[in-house]
């Protein structure tokens, strides 16, 4: 449950929660601001500027209230956390990119075996587990659920 | 009667072979899902969502599937929230309250076949009185209008997560956010683009999917990041579940009155599951007061907060097929689904397709039988899952989420969306804003304008159309009770501690 309180694991919101107060206030002013530059189509009596500006309203409103009076928030991650968190995000992004142009098989293994040792495991488990894991996937969705992935350059079968 | 009749064709669907194997697998793998130790059935539904796409099923065998592990996932929380004290969501959080204890007393096996069978009595209560309901909520629905609707929409934002989620101005910010996100793309009315900046992949806006599966499985990773130590616990004996149903027995009347309460908790739009399994436990704890054990393994303890959750699980149901509002965090993420396959929930709905919404009654029905009998001789089976590690369970759900995604569009943009909605996802958790509010905002946000504009071009920009009916002032009447409702909730929970 997340009543006030109750959790050990809460922190005070005081300078996140303001922080995400004003980037939402700005959001939602942009959005107003924004929203004028869209051409209403002919005959229409609502344009297309009309239902952002609706929603913006109610936000910049709800977006001041929590830089003035901020919650609690749920603890914030340590440095070596936040390291971890961003290694995972890096390694993903650069496994998004590669999926398609190194196939599936090679550019998975790669990023399944490192992310497995980013979650804790030894480089032995790691290799193990990331080679299993890949291999099942790809005959799982490949050939019993017949979802095409991307095949491995000048190998197509 | 015609609900027996609809009934009938309804069991005549979901009786089909097809539709039996996928609500078999559907449950067995949402058993697994919800028993995996800090995947509840929010980030299990979610994940399972691209993949149901790309079996290319009918949208009646898909619902069925999503439903069954929808399920599935309600019954297999229980199983890591008793064993390992590690609620999957929030509703399990009050069966680990006397489940966990029981375990430690080595009365495991026991608390599960008892929970197993308060499950299927409280998701079957909820199942019959989603039979007997819904076509009520119809019928009345029936005269409803473009302002109708559009005051439909703002009492689900008024209401998802306002009751048991801690802040109310956090919930609401999160359903605008969500609302803005949901105009990014090219308009259907005007064919204008809005906030796309010149990018054409958001054209066709923000894919939902995506976001969910960022929002919920992706954000889960980076916060099991934060920890890879890892809190392995001793597991525990399981034992034989049989004495289970003896004990369930004795529970009786606890099992009866909570599967009630928990059933209307789930019909209020908003309120959902969590309520479902607090106010069970909490009533009969008063109810029996001294009488009981609560809190150091009392079995009623765990059979209050089971069959409440799975009675408000099958009510919540009740808003989001009739109404097309979700009732909770999960049911958000069917309708998700449903909008997606085309199909708009609400009471044309019922007239429209009367096969593919009771063969999904028939299949709960069915599901339910299914869940008990794997879950009492198997819970042993399904508790091995609690023993795999962490560090081969997150980069699997990882790699599902890809592969899942990717598969949607074959585009690596949409992986990308992926992992910052995940990102926004764990930042949301952190500032403690749920993220239900933002897909919902995302999904509905379209059918609210699209609503909004239609009333206006009725009414030639009339706004006062869209409170000048009876019904639309009934339903924002409402809506205003249940904030309030949910104010004196938060309020009197606060006075407790």
């Amino acid at each position: 449950m997340s009543e006030p309180g109750l959790n050990p694991d809460q922190v005070s919101g005081a300078v996140a929660d303001r922080i995400a107060g004003v980037v939402l206030l700005l959001m939602a002013v942009g959005a107003w601001w924004y929203s004028h530059a869209f051409p209403a189509g002919f005959g229409q009596v609502v344009g297309p500027g009309a239902f952002p500006r609706l929603v913006s309203v109610p936000m910049g409103l709800f977006a001041a209230y929590l830089v003035i009076r901020p919650g609690v928030n749920q603890r914030w991650p340590q440095r070596a956390a936040l390291l971890r968190q961003g290694a995972a995000l890096l390694l993903l992004g650069i496994y998004a990119g590669f999926l398609k142009p190194l196939g599936f098989l090679p550019a998975s293994l790669i990023c399944v075996v490192l992310l497995i040792r980013l979650f804790g495991a030894t480089w032995r488990a790691s290799l193990a587990c990331g080679a299993l894991l890949t291999v099942s996937l790809y005959l799982l969705f490949e050939f019993a659920l017949g979802m095409p992935l991307p095949n491995m350059p000048g190998l197509d079968w | 009667m015609d609900i027996l009749a609809f009934l009938a064709q309804g069991f005549a669907v979901a009786l089909e072979p097809q539709h039996l194997l996928l609500a078999l697998v559907g449950c067995a793998v949402g058993t697994l899902i919800g028993a995996l130790p800090g995947l509840g059935p929010v980030n299990g539904v979610a994940l399972m969502i691209p993949l149901t796409f790309n079996f290319g099923l009918t949208p009646t065998a898909a619902l069925i599937l999503l439903v069954s592990i929808y399920y599935g996932c309600m019954y297999g929380g229980r199983i890591s929230s008793i064993l390992l004290n590690i609620p999957g969501d929030e509703p399990a959080v009050m069966t680990t309250l006397d489940g966990y204890p029981m375990a430690l007393k080595g009365r495991g096996g026991e608390a599960l076949g008892l929970s197993g069978v308060a499950s299927f009595v409280g998701a079957t209560v909820a199942t019959i009185g989603l039979t007997l309901f819904a076509p009520l909520l119809v019928g009345f629905a029936i005269r409803f209008g473009p302002a109708e609707y559009f005051a439909l929409f703002v009492l689900a934002f008024a209401t998802i997560g306002g009751v048991t989620s801690g802040s109310l101005v956090k919930s609401f910010l999160a359903a605008c956010l969500g609302l803005l996100l949901g105009t990014v793309g090219i308009d259907s009315v005007s064919s204008v683009p809005r906030y796309t900046f010149g990018w054409y992949e958001l054209y066709d806006g923000i894919d939902f999917i995506v976001a969910l599966v960022g929002l919920f499985a992706i954000s889960e990773c980076l916060i099991f990041l934060e920890d890879t130590r890892g809190s392995n616990k001793p597991t525990l004996k399981v034992g034989s579940a049989i004495p289970g149903i003896r004990s369930a027995g004795k529970c009786a009347p606890t099992i009866g009155r909570s599967s009630f309460i928990g059933f209307v908790a789930g019909v209020l739009p908003g309120a959902g599951a969590a309520l479902g399994s607090f106010l069970s436990y909490t009533l009969e704890r008063r109810w029996l007061g001294r009488r009981g054990t609560f809190g150091q393994g009392d079995p009623r303890g765990v059979a209050a907060p089971e069959a409440g959750n799975n009675a408000a699980a099958g009510g919540a149901l009740i808003p989001m097929l009739s109404l097309g509002i979700p009732g909770s965090g999960t049911t958000a993420i069917l309708l998700a689904l449903l909008l997606s396959m085309n199909i708009t929930p609400g009471p044309l709905l019922f007239a429209q397709q009367p096969e593919m919404v009771w063969g999904l009654v028939a299949a709960l029905f069915i599901g339910n039988v299914m869940l008990l009998v794997l879950n009492i001789p198997l819970v042993g089976l399904f508790a091995k899952v609690l023993q795999a590690p962490g560090w081969f369970l997150m980069p699997m759900v990882v790699m599902v989420a890809f592969v899942g995604v990717y598969s949607l569009g074959n585009s690596a943009f949409d992986l990308y969306m992926m992992l910052a909605f995940g990102v926004l996802g764990y930042v949301l958790r952190k500032l403690e804003m749920p993220a239900v509010p933002v897909v919902l905002g995302l999904l509905l946000g379209g059918q609210m304008e699209y609503n909004l504009r239609r009333a206006m071009s009725i009414s030639g920009g009339d706004w006062s159309i869209l409170w000048n009916s009876g019904i639309t002032i009934g339903i924002y009447a409402f809506a205003i009770a249940l904030i309030v409702a949910g104010l004196v909730y938060s309020w009197m929970i606060r006075q407790r501690l």
